[in-house]
């Protein structure tokens, strides 16, 4: 594995440099001294050995950081205020993911928590008083999952949130994030996850998405948020995942997309970057590793295919550069703070790396039309233990977890379990 | 809390004791014991919030109002609600626009990464000048306007801050689109492209540019104008071949709206320029001229099936090149582009 760290894969400025060329340079400077720490000495020029053992995922710092952040905010994250839920689920998912106990305490504080903010018209909003909201309500929801329970299940009214959801639907297909919002593809991954966990799927409900989503590709492979803007990570795994939920990823150009999502691997840092000739960043490793994990399954490859990505180079990114040994949690890289959404994010994307979640193209189910074959398709990924990859002490493995979803499987399936022992609001996409 | 002058103490002074305030009751937040990642409010921000909730739950229209609104924003501007009232409150209090407009540019001095601001001026702009009166004057008359020509100033000044600035460049589409201004905004994509020849915004947006709102699967681009794209596009790579967007930019272009001028005319100019001294070393390493060969070969053989057998041979060629020296972080992929190679 010595030919992942060289400097030879630095950036080439061609010796003509502009304010993003020079950008790059000096952030591939700055990892290139964490790097060099981990080589041989005296082999770094070349292409040094790189010793994976010293690579360690510092859990009990990262524990802290996040259960002193649920156990109280300072007053700069009045600038949160209207994200309340995503506080909630960044940190719930942050421990489960690394395998950190969710006790009755926790629980039943963040039942009681996240219950506030569910809205008498359907959804959630951001905080109390608020308008409900597309992504508060995709948190709100993800956190109850985590939290579990036919108690946190039942405590969400669906009817609600299906007329709401439906309030927020837009002529082309997309829909709006809150009432008089903005219009992209954020929103509508944040109601097909909502939908197909909640068994509130309708053909009404997804009509025009497709449609909308492939529009949102652009000339460079990728998607954006909404028809002709910039291709962007964020963005390009909510559009891949709804179409996932959907049966419909084949309406992308997939070659085009592989090509531009390949190129978001960053040479000489590992990590990815969220658009073409932009920076490295810890948050991406979600954004980019899940949509390569539901690349894999759009282009039917089976675990003994590679991603299509280096799953080790974006390990050390995470675990080299994203760690903050000064507060705990990780960051976007060197020289930023830890925040919670980042280190739900660079977990999320260590996961995905380390595992190998996939479907078996022999068995997959290809109906799109039954409301059940959506929980169906989305409980067939699965891990494949032969495809594992940890880089670093074993120790540092976490939970797999769900590309289209990005929470750990068992939560996920328990959910899936109980809204859909519900009658669906209607038999048919 | 902020006191620049006499005038803005009052403001400093807690609403609880202002005698304007006194017949609201605030209403509080439930944060209930053993709440989750409960944020420790200032008493000011508090407060604040206290009010605006009880005046939403009424639905109270007045100036004491969107001055309310305005501290909130100022406190919390991804308070997506408070917009959303400010907005109303804008509306039904019939607010000078301009001056609103104005109060908006300098909340995104300060806050350039929110979203909310940008959807708030698109509501303005469309009240202070309808679209639909917009259709029957000139590109020239519309850019003159004094309302586009604000918006233009204000997204010139917020790209000069962040040449990348995801919003802006978003907002810049909605303006284009919005009021047909497709002739100055390719103006403004080459000055952008000039300033930084890897601003891939600047790029995207000179697709968008092009396009002009059309359908892209109806658009099937003339001749001309395909040269003279890639006219540009290759005098672009020769600031700096191992430059992403330029490539992407015209492989995509070309793919899309033109895809058999990829080998009648991208290919012999950078076939050109590879060839050319003062590029060939430049151009021989950077993945982005090999991966183009790729795209460009990939087309011509499924045109042409004659000569698909040799186009495939050196295009295995070069993905194992990519794959093992030019390019090897991207291996696993050029490894699967090689495989499907043979399913064109």
């Amino acid at each position: 594995m010595s030919y992942l760290f060289s400097y030879d894969y630095r950036y080439d400025d061609n010796a003509y440099d502009t304010e993003t060329s020079n950008k790059q340079v000096d952030v591939e400077d700055s990892i290139g001294q964490i790097y060099v720490k981990y080589v041989e000495p005296g082999t770094a020029q070349y292409g040094g050995i790189f010793d994976n053992t010293m690579l360690r995922l510092h859990r009990t710092k990262h524990e802290q950081f996040v259960r002193d952040a649920m156990h109280g905010l300072s007053s700069g994250f009045a600038v949160l205020d209207a994200s309340q839920p995503w506080l909630s689920f960044w940190s719930l998912n942050s421990l489960d993911i690394m395998g950190r106990t969710i006790d009755s305490t926790t629980r039943t504080q963040a039942l009681q928590t996240v219950r506030r903010f569910q809205d008498q018209r359907g959804g959630f909003c951001g905080g109390q008083g608020q308008l409900p909201h597309l992504a508060g309500t995709y948190a709100s929801v993800m956190a109850l999952v985590l939290v579990g329970g036919d108690d946190a299940f039942a405590s969400i009214n669906r009817e609600r949130m299906y007329e709401w959801l439906m309030t927020m639907k837009r002529e082309d297909g997309a829909f709006a994030v809150h009432e008089d919002g903005e219009v992209d593809v954020r929103g509508v991954y944040c109601v097909l996850v909502v939908a197909s966990l909640l068994n509130i799927m309708t053909a009404e409900l997804v009509s025009g998405v497709a449609e909308f989503v492939a529009r949102c590709q652009t000339c460079e492979g990728g998607l954006g948020p909404y028809p002709g803007v910039e291709a962007h990570g964020g963005y390009t795994l909510c559009g891949l995942a709804a179409l996932e939920i959907i049966g419909s990823t084949h309406v992308l150009d997939l070659k085009r997309l592989a090509r531009w999502m390949s190129a978001r691997q960053m040479a000489f840092e590992g990590g990815f970057s969220g658009r073409t000739n932009k920076l490295v960043d810890g948050c991406y490793s979600y954004w980019v590793g899940g949509a390569f994990s539901i690349l894999q399954r759009a282009l039917s490859r089976t675990p003994q295919d590679d991603m299509l990505y280096e799953r080790r180079a974006l390990q050390r990114y995470v675990l080299a550069c994203c760690q903050d040994m000064r507060i705990g949690g990780l960051r976007d890289k060197p020289g930023k703070s830890a925040d919670l959404y980042h280190t739900m994010y660079g977990l999320l994307g260590l996961s995905l790396a380390q595992h190998y979640v996939g479907v078996d193209p022999q068995t997959r189910i290809t109906d799109t039309t039954s409301v059940y074959s959506v929980p169906a398709r989305m409980m067939q990924w699965d891990v494949v233990t032969s495809a594992a990859d940890v880089v670093g002490v074993s120790s540092n493995v976490v939970k797999p977890v769900h590309p289209v979803y990005g929470v750990s499987l068992v939560p996920l399936a328990k959910c899936i379990k109980y809204f859909y022992a519900l009658p669906p609001l209607a038999p048919s996409l | 809390m902020r006191i620049e002058d006499s005038e803005q103490v009052e403001e400093a002074v807690p609403l609880a004791q202002q005698a304007e305030w006194q017949d609201i009751t605030p209403i509080e937040q439930d944060e209930g014991e053993g709440s989750m990642c409960p944020i420790a409010y200032t008493d000011e921000y508090r407060e604040l919030m206290g009010y605006l909730r009880a005046v939403m739950a009424v639905g109270e229209v007045s100036e004491r109002a969107l001055a309310l609104t305005a501290r909130v924003i100022e406190e919390n501007p991804g308070h997506y609600t408070v917009w959303v009232y400010r907005k109303r409150l804008v509306e039904e209090l019939e607010s000078d626009i301009a001056k609103e407009l104005d109060w908006v540019s300098e909340i995104s001095s300060k806050f350039p990464k929110n979203y909310q601001l940008w959807h708030h001026r698109e509501s303005l702009v469309t009240r202070l000048w309808a679209p639909s009166n917009a259709q029957g004057v000139t590109e020239d008359q519309r850019v003159t306007n004094p309302v586009l020509r604000r918006e233009l100033q204000f997204l010139g000044a917020a790209i000069d801050e962040d040449s990348k600035n995801f919003h802006a460049w978003s907002y810049r589409q909605w303006l284009v689109s919005t009021y047909a201004l497709w002739t100055q905004e390719l103006v403004f994509v080459d000055t952008m492209i000039n300033q930084d020849v890897r601003n891939n915004s600047a790029w995207n947006q000179r697709y968008f540019a092009i396009l002009a709102n059309r359908d892209p699967s109806a658009v099937h681009l003339e001749a001309d104008m395909a040269k003279s794209e890639i006219e540009y596009v290759v005098e672009h790579i020769k600031l700096a071949p191992n430059n992403d967007s330029p490539w992407s930019y015209v492989t995509g272009l070309l793919l899309r709206h033109a895809p058999s001028m990829l080998y009648t005319d991208l290919l012999p100019r950078i076939k050109q320029l590879a060839a050319d001294n003062a590029y060939q070393a430049a151009m021989t390493l950077t993945p982005f001229y090999w991966s183009a060969l790729l795209d460009i070969y990939e087309q011509q053989a499924a045109d042409h099936p004659d000569t698909k057998k040799q186009l495939v041979e050196e295009s295995r060629a070069i993905c194992d090149q990519l794959a093992s020296e030019t390019d090897i972080i991207h291996c696993r992929y050029w490894n699967f582009r090689k495989t499907s190679l043979d399913t064109c």
